[in-house]
């Protein structure tokens, strides 16, 4: 009835609209004057037209002092950015850097606004693939700034990961910090021995320890399939084990994602559901928080990670995330990393993938660009500052000879974890497939649809795959 | 006689403008204008303009950054029509209004006539039925994700009430997911149908129902016959604000599935946050934000001439 009122009132007010010319006249210089008042500041929205301002025509400032303000999804604790920062301002006092984290399901939404506009950032993170594609436009060639601090030959001195998929159009648009690399499952000693269970090696395999374990109501594995991240890396894996290789052909066009080895993995994939090893309702299951509390909670056995979760080998890092996910007064535990099992079992080593973690990108808008470079340049070429990066255990250093000083690390577990972790990070220094470098949202979010799609059992791997690789097609 | 009513404030409603407007209009005039322009720079300004700018947007393909976009006339409007996941997204949004809005209903009318009876602790009970309403969805969201986890609290009572056999991973496959959208909407929600209800209820003519009463009707004739057609006016309104608002869900399965499991729970505001900022396609996203538009206003329309028609036939 209300609404009904209110409708009536615009009816009575339209009879206003009567002859009177100098009534008229006023009105319509009213409504006019509201127009142009309305439109002026509209103008300065067009969000097209403009463009970055050229880092060579603007002033480079003092390559030793200014302010620089730097955003990214990572390192995802302040704390660990703030210690960066510190080491940085042991040696350039005069630079101030503003560290805001921004969370990575929030970038795509923050960054690009940020960037057109002034008040945006003057280094941010960038990651290999859509990232790139995305954001080059807005970011410097730092390749000037790399040949000026490692040398003419610098690329032979850093990852070549971080080199190639961070590079486009002929430019490199961010200095690699570190690499991660996939293709690997952790897990938890002390259930497996609790059990009496070895760690998997074959699909087979697989599936009995999960039985074992569930016959003791103990999870077995878990991953947030929601996620496409974490499915495009299991799904990888389990290319490797089918066709080593396969994958990274069908991202770079050279076989189609229809291809009977990527069928052939989406099988593996829905036996992964079918007989008992993914955990229950996965695809519905988020990596972070879910899957990641569930396992350091020890309701599961093992979940899938990459090189990314060897900072929780540390006694610091594993309490700090058992304090995240909710475990009060609870004990640090040891986990070990275990090479993904030969699933298809043809054979095959499971080799692993990844490229570079993230990258620090120098905006063409940045008010201190010399010294938005010099931060860069020592975090991401320094011995100092990729010894900070190694240290963490999060990333694995971009620049060749920097390794994590161990003699500073407090392991949980030394006698059982040292060993596995050492050798863990000098197997990835002949990794040469790349994780997301190769792929554009389009495609990654057709993976995501052709996992959960056969997860589910609403598609068969051929149908599933073949939708994936019309998707492919339709995207380039 | 809601009919009568409306007529009387649609009469009161021309009487006060006939009597007051060129008064009014002459008290505005010519300084009037001024004090009215900062709500009209907002509103043709700031809504208005981006309204028509989204729907020039929506005639690109732009990821939302690069200087040139390229125009592709409808191309994105043809390939919506040709997308399997946008017609899930309309799928979706009607199961979601006609579910959510008759549960919320019949739950808010109940609640109202219940609570308009003489019952001890009325007031808690009120307060019980609407702090859902204030709570937001960011707050409750990973409650609902707990809650309906596989080891969640919601299968452990179905374990321990010999029901086990129903327990199930609820937002982790696509047959429940919806479902449990919608139970966590109508829980948000009732609150608000029953306040509403409970305020129209209270504007019945007590003479009326006393005269029902003496004339021999029962509670389910009195509630199907005099109450219920009385706030009818309340039930358009609520109809009309459950189409747009299921037009416009967002972060409810945003937040409780992201739109999963396999796009199950994905509605028309989570597809156009998917395509708009994860995927970058921004015209894609604008062409959707503009049939979201159109849809809502149709509905709003629609239901308001459907509503004139019953009072004029009333």
């Amino acid at each position: 009835m209300q609404l009904t009122t209110r409708l009536a009132r615009p009816t009575t007010g339209s009879r206003s609209h009567g002859p009177g010319g100098r009534r008229a006249r006023t009105a319509l210089r009213a409504v006019a004057v509201a127009a142009v008042a309305a439109l002026l500041p509209l103008a300065a929205c067009s969000p097209v037209g403009g463009g970055a301002k050229s880092a060579q025509q603007s002033d480079a400032g003092s390559a030793t002092s200014g302010t620089v303000n730097w955003w990214g999804w990572t390192p995802t604790d302040v704390d660990t950015a703030q210690g960066y920062i510190a080491a940085f301002n042991a040696e350039f006092p005069d630079i101030k850097v503003n560290f805001k984290l921004v969370a990575i399901s929030d970038w795509q939404a923050a960054l690009p606004p940020a960037l057109r506009s002034d008040a945006g950032p003057d280094v941010f993170d960038m990651q290999p693939g859509a990232y790139v594609k995305n954001y080059k436009s807005f970011a410097e060639d730092l390749t000037p700034v790399m040949q000026k601090a490692l040398g003419d030959d610098w690329q032979s001195k850093v990852a070549p990961a971080g080199v190639s998929g961070l590079s486009a159009d002929g430019k490199l648009v961010a200095a690699s910090v570190g690499a991660v690399y996939s293709g690997t499952v952790w897990y938890n000693p002390a259930l497996f021995d609790k059990y009496g269970l070895q760690p998997p090696k074959t699909l087979d395999e697989w599936e009995k320890v999960c039985q074992t374990f569930k016959s003791h109501d103990q999870g077995c594995f878990v991953q947030g399939a929601a996620g496409e991240g974490f499915d495009q890396d299991t799904l990888q894996a389990i290319a490797n084990s089918v066709s080593p290789g396969v994958w990274t052909k069908a991202s770079n066009g050279e076989v189609p994602w229809n291809d009977p080895a990527i069928v052939k993995t989406l099988d593996i994939w829905h036996q992964l559901f079918s007989r008992g090893i993914m955990q229950p309702g996965a695809v519905g299951y988020q990596q972070y928080p879910d899957a990641n509390n569930d396992f350091l909670t020890g309701k599961y056995a093992m979940v899938q990670m990459g090189t990314w979760y060897t900072q929780y080998s540390t006694e610091k890092a594993m309490t700090a995330a058992l304090k995240a996910a909710g475990v009060s007064g609870a004990k640090p535990f040891p986990i070990l990393p275990m090479q993904f099992p030969d699933v298809a079992q043809a054979g095959n080593t499971s080799e692993m993938f990844g490229d570079a973690d993230y990258g620090l990108s120098v905006s063409t808008k940045a008010k201190d660009r010399a010294a938005a470079e010099t931060f860069v340049t020592w975090l991401a070429t320094s011995k100092a500052g990729q010894q900070a990066v190694a240290d963490q255990l999060n990333d694995v250093p971009a620049l060749k000879g920097v390794e994590p000083d161990f003699d500073k690390i407090t392991f949980v577990d030394p006698a059982t974890q040292a060993a596995p972790v050492k050798q863990l990070l000098s197997q990835v220094g002949t990794v040469t497939e790349p994780r997301f470098a190769l792929l554009t949202t389009d495609v990654q979010d057709a993976i995501l649809a052709a996992a959960t799609s056969t997860a589910t059992g609403k598609a068969t791997p051929q149908e599933a795959a073949d939708t994936l690789q019309k998707a492919a097609q339709a995207a380039r | 006689m809601s009919g009568t009513t409306a007529e009387r404030q649609r009469l009161g409603a021309g009487a006060a403008g006939t009597e007051v407007g060129p008064g009014t209009r002459r008290r505005l005039r010519p300084a009037g204008y001024l004090w009215i322009l900062p709500a009209l720079v907002l509103c043709v300004g700031l809504i208005y303009y981006c309204i028509a700018y989204t729907a020039v947007i929506s005639t690109w393909d732009w990821d939302g950054l690069d200087p040139f976009p390229e125009h592709v006339g409808a191309g994105n409007y043809v390939r919506i029509a040709q997308d399997p996941i946008f017609a899930k997204t309309i799928e979706h949004t009607a199961v979601f209004f006609v579910v959510t809005f008759v549960v919320q209903t019949a739950l808010g009318v109940v609640f109202a006539v219940l609570l308009h009876s003489k019952v001890r602790l009325a007031v808690v009970y009120k307060v019980i039925i609407f702090i859902p309403v204030v709570l937001a969805p960011a707050i409750t969201a990973p409650v609902f994700r707990r809650l309906y986890a596989p080891d969640g609290q919601f299968n452990w009572v179905l374990e321990h009430i010999g029901l086990g056999s129903l327990a199930q991973p609820w937002l982790g496959q696509e047959s429940t997911a919806l479902p449990v959208i919608m139970a966590i909407t109508i829980w948000q929600w009732t609150g608000l149908t029953f306040v509403l209800y409970f305020a129209a209820m209270a504007q019945i003519d007590v003479s009326v129902l006393e005269a029902a009463r003496i004339d021999g009707a029962g509670n389910l004739r009195v509630l199907a016959s005099i109450i219920w057609p009385g706030v009818r006016g309340t039930t358009v309104a609520l109809g009309i604000l459950s189409a747009i608002g299921a037009l416009k869900t967002f972060d409810v399965p945003y937040l409780v599935a992201v739109g999963g499991p396999n796009y199950a729970t994905e509605f028309l505001g989570t597809y156009i946050y998917r395509k708009t900022i994860a995927q970058s396609h921004v015209g894609y996203g604008a062409a959707l934000s503009v049939i979201l538009l159109v849809l809502a206003l149709g509905f709003a329309i629609l239901l308001q001439v459907r509503s004139r028609e019953k009072e004029t036939t009333g």
